[in-house]
């Protein structure tokens, strides 16, 4: 059958370019490997690698910063894309229901607590991240007004609101010298700081979820349609959303407890996905994981050799967003063409 | 063989309003079943209950407990064509037809090129097949309904659920979807369906069920249910059932 043959030819274009993607991914991050300021700005390949400092600069400092740079990347453009789908709304992201605010309000109260553990300020991050969107879910149930969606919409919204305040506050009783701008640092978000010990503290959940989420990028699709839809399809859409939230979530508090808060990734990447590779999930999913980890890899990058002094992550990812933001709505007429 | 069997389904919405009472009758495997009723009547409410959405004692479905079936093994049985459905994301015609067969998947899996085949069939059975690399979003309201339709085909269930399925469509779209249903209604598929509309009743049912306020009117063949003065009393306002050219006609 025709047809029949231009859907599995058309399934295998959409491989060989996912494959690509990922083989350029992997290439660029390995290239950007000799990218920075030493020996001297630009790439340097290192002529002389007993030199004790081109050995701790590359395995020490570069390689852990780009291996946080892609798992990041494509776990909060994964979590994007989830939420997206949930949500049946290519505008939302995980910071939609006061999951990112929540998160800040974590990391920043164990910060002035001053234990001046990583790992606390993690787990805090990620308890509070959890919180908000049990407190946005729990919220959503009591309110009495509109749909399903549009009360998660809401509360969402006033959880977000309260952990902005609370955050307020915890910045108006930090200890301005350091405290407050370790917040401040954090707020706006950058690499500048990995380390192995921190990759590895994340590492095997932050996969974990993604290996769950992918494992559902044909049913986020369905997820998208109204409940009853894909309650007919045979499945179980209650307990698949709740499954689904609480992975994006959890993955998404845990990178962002190590990043700071990154914008713009979780929200553009899937777009992008989408328009690159068509909107059924099961291609357009994982595209939007690599493109999330190449797009992060990018900016920080730029963010480290650019300037003499570091240009903060967050600055550059909005930047660069705010821009593909535009280019891709600029487009939106070539969507008929599917 | 008794493809549906409820025997007194009543339910009560949690808000305390009473949707259903002891509503009872049986569907044989190949019949077509109209329920019949005006707007809140309780037809979308059974036909949720019937679903497994809404979940209530005493249907049987092939003989075992509804609630005894696992959510796939549902989907294989039962398909649903609701009467609108909304999507964000403009999936292609073969991709969103494609998702009816979801209940033969596993949980890792995707569609396969025989999954293909079986979606690239049943958008022929719509007379979609030419429109399925475009978008859902360039289909016009008629053609919309039909790609409801083309899903719930894929998903070759022995009985199709239809909520409202000619209510928001003009007379040339009325007449192309009761002559698929009328196709597949003849190929030995069971269907059942919500409608107000008494002549859409009789023209495509074999059986109607009466629902008034929740409760079962009347259940038999149409020729024994669709009477003028069965359908004077379900909408309290005078009905005649006639005929014009050989055709039943209510009026």
């Amino acid at each position: 059958m025709s047809a029949n043959r231009s859907y599995a030819a058309e399934q295998k274009r959409r491989l060989i370019r996912l494959s690509l993607l990922l083989l350029a991914t992997i290439a660029l991050a390995s290239l950007f490997l000799f990218a920075g300021r030493y020996p001297e700005p630009g790439f340097t390949f290192p002529s002389d690698w007993t030199d004790p400092m081109v050995s701790t600069i590359v395995f020490q400092v570069r390689l852990p910063r780009i291996l946080l740079a892609l798992l990041a990347g494509a776990m909060l453009s994964a979590s994007g894309f989830t939420f997206q789908m949930l949500f049946s709304n290519p505008l939302v992201e995980p910071g939609f229901l006061g999951v990112s605010q929540g998160s800040a309000f974590g990391a920043a109260l164990m910060i002035v607590l001053g234990t001046g553990s990583s790992a606390l300020v993690q787990a805090s991050a990620t308890l509070f991240g959890l919180t908000a969107l049990l407190a946005s879910h729990l919220l959503a149930k009591r309110f009495r007004f509109g749909g399903a969606l549009l009360r998660l919409v809401l509360s969402g919204i006033a959880v977000s609101a309260i952990y902005t305040s609370a955050l307020g506050v915890v910045k108006l009783v930090a200890e301005p010298t350091r405290d407050l701008q370790d917040i401040t640092f954090w707020m706006m978000g950058g690499l500048w700081n990995a380390t192995w010990n921190q990759i590895f503290s994340i590492l095997s959940i932050v996969v974990a979820c993604l290996v769950i989420l992918f494992s559902y990028r044909w049913k986020l699709n369905l997820l998208s349609l109204q409940e009853k839809t894909s309650f007919s399809v045979g499945l179980n859409p209650k307990r698949d959303r709740l499954i689904l939230l609480v992975v994006a979530t959890v993955g998404t508090t845990l990178t962002i407890s190590i990043t700071g808060l990154i914008g713009w990734v979780g929200l553009i990447t899937p777009h992008l996905g989408r328009k690159l590779f068509g909107s059924d999930s099961s291609y357009s999913f994982p595209a939007s994981m690599i493109l999330g980890a190449l797009f992060l890899l990018l900016c920080d990058t730029i963010g480290r050799t650019l300037l003499p002094t570091e240009i903060p992550i967050g600055l550059l990812t909005s930047f660069l967003g705010a821009i593909i933001f535009i280019v891709i709505l600029s487009l939106k007429h070539q969507e008929g063409k599917a | 063989m008794k493809a549906l069997e409820l025997v007194r389904i009543s339910y009560t919405y949690p808000g305390g309003t009473k949707a259903l009472d002891s509503v009872s009758f049986s569907v044989e495997e190949g019949e077509s079943v109209a329920i019949l009723g005006s707007n809140g009547a309780g037809k979308s409410t059974l036909l949720d209950l019937l679903l497994g959405w809404n979940k209530a004692r005493g249907i049987l479905l092939f003989g075992k407990d509804l609630a005894d079936y696992g959510r796939k093994e549902l989907g294989r049985n039962l398909a649903l064509v609701p009467q609108s459905e909304h999507y964000n994301f403009s999936f292609t015609l073969l991709e969103y037809t494609l998702f009816g067969r979801s209940p033969y998947l596993s949980q890792m899996g995707t569609p396969t090129e025989e999954d293909a085949a079986i979606a690239v069939e049943a958008l022929g059975e719509v007379g979609l097949e030419a429109y399925q690399d475009r978008p859902i979003t360039s289909l016009s309201g008629g053609e919309h309904q039909l790609l409801l339709l083309a899903r719930a085909i894929a998903q070759q269930s022995r009985i199709l659920l239809l909520d409202e399925p000619t209510s928001a469509l003009d007379p040339a779209n009325r007449m192309r979807v009761i002559s698929i249903l009328k196709n597949l209604f003849e190929k030995g598929k069971t269907l059942l369906f919500t409608t107000h509309d008494a002549n859409l009743a009789y023209e495509l049912a074999t059986h109607v069920a009466m629902l008034k306020k929740g409760r079962l009117l009347c259940y038999g063949t149409k020729e024994e249910t669709v009477t003028s003065e069965m359908l004077t009393t379900l909408y309290e306002t005078p009905l005649k059932v006639g005929s014009i050219e050989g055709r039943t006609l209510i009026y």
